[in-house]
């Protein structure tokens, strides 16, 4: 069986440098705030998009408004999938904090449970994946050219609000395309989908892999690894 | 051989029963987020934040209803889906399709003059469903198709050998579902993602009025759009789902930004005021009079409270409701919310309580209910739906004197001995009745001439009557309706119920007004306040010659107070007796024997004095 891989569009996040958010203003540790929660509500709403087209076992569909973006997407339903996936978040974001001003990928990959029993040479079960998501993310450090202080930071913040608000439109534009994208990859590959365990919510088991590196050529790969970052590159640094 | 056929046929009935059902499926989700007043947004929702807790994820599906397990996907019921599916359930060859349109209104629509327009299209087979579409009506110039789902099944003219064909029906039937859940799952999310959600989401979420609205039209076949239209679109085509009969296609027309139609969403539109509302005492008068006149002894009907409005409705002009009312129930509250919220924002200020347009004394019309809390008639310019600010109750009381009181002579200061009657009781509901419509009249036809006006001219024409100041002339202006109300004030000054003596010893007046025909539920009206006044009068009477008489001796008076206080604690016992004998002896004489017994009595007192006298000098 073919692992089919999706490598969704990159997306240009910005995001503040954790230590400098103390000698932050009160707007400025607002906006801190804001952007962290816009990012963990892109990133949430890209990973149920995907798990709402993977749970095919009987849902109840709840909308999701993403009231920046003026996107609603579908979760299904689960409160567990709700938990792991903020989990998986929360660890992405202590990622980029760490490593600022990097291409950050997670990875989304369904999979099948081969030999449960063990064999002579291995007592691991088998794996075999036969979807992945690549969720591209190129988090930015925010730039800002004050030392923090209440004053300066009132004028500092007037112009960037234009410049944010820009942003803002280009990322909601390409996270609605990246959901698109979703939904014809799902629409055009149908025939890799594994029989329907018996299952509600989420039928296929799954995991969130984060990765500071990325396989990002551009092509899809035709070799499925086995891990998510069994072929990985190391970008520019 | 008789099984393989047999699996085909329950195969082939399986393959239709997931196409006809995928077909309800799909319009079930295009509608539910199409469709601003059936939607399952917020249900989903909830559901999920109610029922699938940690402990109750495994028994989630026993609150799933049948319909919901069709491919996986719990909706809740929509009306304008169920209503638009019977068509394809019995035929599921023919497309479907499902336009959304966006409809407008006009910049100059004017809620009071609007004529809702009928939504079926004559000649084709179109029929426009949506909530409140009367209101837009199918006015071709302010709709516009901003989606156009075509859903169609393909069937193939196939031909095959069995064993094939059963083979791909065993699993085709299996493959179709798990396709049609993928499908329906993308279907879900693009609904969501596509522009026209945003005006959905609008429409449901927000409780400003929105120069729009969203109808949809679901039919089997639609007019092509032009090529103009067409380059204006954009279209997301669905992969098709193969079967081995056919193949399920589902694409989308949509226009890919709606904000280019001049749409604002985020302004609501500006208050107008509705003159015409529901539960107005303007609305339906005959309606209203009986039950607010003639049950004085439920205190739910608050007749005073009804008077208080009628009386409030001589210092503003109130045109008729549109949506009347027969009975000050709670049930037309809802519109009187709204208007409160119009009307807290159109109120004049303050200082003009008298010369205020009669557009925004359209917003003081009151309700019982609404009397209860602000019987007086106020303005403010607070926003808030706070109670106006007060003007002096002496112009309710006035008005009330003025409607309620006119007619009837009722000596206030000279009924302080009589038995207490409620104030109600003496008043005739019929003649203010009457006073109170006039007057209103006048303000209604000036304002709007409607029906209601004329049906309350008629009504008061009807009966004629002789209130002085009042003249019941359609075309009155306000402002004669208000010098005509403030000579009414001035004439009665002194407070509710104080009537001049003038009126007491002029019979003429009351006699002119008992002329007045009674009310027809009221028949006994003006006969009860005739007896009351000759009760009282004959009353009066009698206790004047039942007095003592003025003309006695001051020694005698002034013995007479100790004397009759001892007279309580010695004779008590005689005059009982001798009041009894002598009561008893003048009953059936009438008068005449009353005045022997009052000389009888009189001379046995004298000669009970005359004892009483001796008794205290021999004392001394």
């Amino acid at each position: 069986m073919n692992c089919e891989v999706c490598q969704l569009k990159e997306l240009d996040v910005e995001h503040f440098e954790i230590r400098e958010v103390l000698r932050f203003s009160c707007n400025q540790k607002g906006l801190w705030c804001q952007a962290v929660c816009n990012l963990m509500k892109l990133i949430a709403g890209i990973l149920h998009t995907i798990l709402f087209h993977r749970a095919l076992g009987l849902v109840r569909p709840k909308d999701i408004d993403l009231e920046l973006f003026e996107i609603t997407y579908v979760q299904c339903g689960d409160v567990e999938l709700e938990r792991k996936i903020d989990e998986k978040i929360d660890q992405f974001l202590d990622r980029v904090e760490k490593h600022p001003n990097k291409k950050n990928q997670i990875c989304l990959s369904f999979y099948e449970v081969k030999n449960k029993q063990p064999t002579w040479f291995t007592n691991k079960v088998e794996r075999l994946y036969w979807e992945q998501w690549y969720i591209n993310l190129n988090v930015a450090q925010h730039q800002k050219g004050h030392s923090g202080k209440s004053t300066s930071s009132k004028i500092v913040v007037d112009p960037e609000a234009e410049e944010r608000t820009v942003r803002r439109a280009a990322l909601e534009a390409s996270l609605r395309d990246v959901l698109f994208q979703i939904i014809r990859f799902v629409n055009e590959k149908k025939d890799h989908i594994p029989p329907i365990p018996n299952l509600e919510g989420v039928s296929f088991p799954y995991e969130i892999t984060i990765s500071r590196f990325c396989i990002w050529n551009g092509n899809v790969q035709e070799d499925a690894p086995n891990r998510a970052s069994y072929d990985a590159q190391l970008t520019s640094e | 051989m008789a099984s393989s056929h047999g699996n085909t046929h329950s195969e082939r009935a399986k393959m239709e029963q997931i196409i006809t059902e995928f077909f309800a499926k799909s319009l079930h989700i295009i509608l539910e987020s199409r469709c601003p007043y059936v939607s399952s947004r917020n249900y989903s929702g909830e559901q999920v934040l109610s029922s699938l807790s940690p402990s109750s994820s495994s028994s989630s599906s026993s609150s799933f209803r049948p319909r919901d397990k069709w491919f996986n996907l719990a909706l809740r019921d929509c009306p304008a889906a169920l209503e638009n599916i019977d068509f394809w359930r019995q035929s599921n060859l023919e497309p479907m399709i499902v336009d959304v349109i966006l409809m407008q209104r006009p910049i100059d629509w004017d809620p009071l003059n609007f004529s809702p327009k009928t939504g079926f299209v004559s000649g084709k087979e179109r029929h426009y469903y949506g909530s409140d579409n009367e209101e837009f009506g199918c006015e071709g110039k302010n709709e516009r198709i901003i989606e156009r789902w075509v859903l169609q099944y393909e069937s193939k003219k196939n031909g095959g050998s069995t064993g094939s064909k059963k083979r791909s029906n065993c699993t085709s039937s299996h493959a179709l579902y798990k396709k049609s859940i993928l499908l329906l799952r993308s279907l879900y999310a693009t609904v969501r993602l596509l522009p026209a959600y945003k005006l959905f989401r609008d429409l449901t979420s927000s409780a400003h009025i929105r120069m729009y609205n969203l109808a949809h039209r679901v039919s089997s076949f639609v007019e092509p759009f032009t090529r103009r239209e067409e380059a204006d679109m954009q279209r997301f085509v669905f992969t098709p789902v193969d079967t081995s009969c056919g193949r399920l296609c589902l694409s989308v027309l949509y226009r890919s930004s709606v904000v280019d139609m001049g749409l604002d969403p985020s302004t609501p539109i500006s208050p107008q005021f509705i003159p015409e509302y529901v539960g107005s005492p303007m609305a339906e008068p005959l309606k209203r009079f009986p039950s607010g006149f003639v049950s004085q002894s439920s205190p739910s009907s608050s007749p005073f409270g009804r008077r208080h409005s009628w009386s409030y409705d001589l210092y503003r002009a109130s045109p008729p409701s549109a949506n009347p009312s027969p009975s000050p129930s709670p049930t037309y509250s809802d519109s009187h919310a709204s208007l409160a919220k119009q009307r807290c924002r159109r109120l004049p200020p303050p200082s003009l309580p008298h010369h205020v347009p009669d557009e925004t004394l359209v917003a003081y019309m009151k309700t019982p209910s609404y009397d209860e809390y602000w019987p007086s008639p106020v303005f403010s310019p607070s926003p808030s739906p706070s109670p106006p600010t007060y003007v002096p109750n002496s112009h309710i009381s006035k008005a009330l004197l003025r409607c309620e009181s006119a007619p009837v002579s009722i000596p206030v200061t000279r009924l302080s001995s009589m038995p207490s009657l409620p104030n109600k009781q003496l008043m005739p509901p019929s003649p203010p009745m009457k006073a109170t419509l006039l007057s209103a009249a006048e303000n209604i036809a000036h304002v709007r001439p409607t029906s209601t006006a004329d049906k309350l001219l008629s009504f008061s024409k009807d009966r004629p009557h002789q209130i002085p100041g009042a003249r019941p002339s359609v075309n009155s202006s306000p402002s004669k309706s208000f010098s005509s109300r403030l000579s009414f004030q001035d004439d009665y000054d002194d407070g509710p119920f104080v009537v001049e003596d003038d009126e007491i010893l002029d019979p003429s007046s009351r006699s002119g007004l008992f002329e007045l025909p009674g009310h027809p539920n009221e028949p006994g009206g003006n006969l009860f306040v005739k007896r009351s006044q000759d009760a009282a009068v004959g009353a009066l009477v009698r206790m004047l010659k039942k007095a003592p008489p003025l003309h006695q001796d001051l020694q005698g008076s002034t013995l007479q107070t100790p004397t009759n206080s001892i007279k309580d604690t010695t004779e008590i016992s005689e005059e009982p007796r001798v009041q009894q004998s002598s009561a008893s002896n003048s009953v059936s004489s009438g008068l005449g024997l009353v005045t022997s017994k009052t000389t009888a009595n009189a001379l046995e007192e004298l000669h009970g004095y005359r004892k009483m006298k001796d008794s205290l000098l021999k004392l001394k």
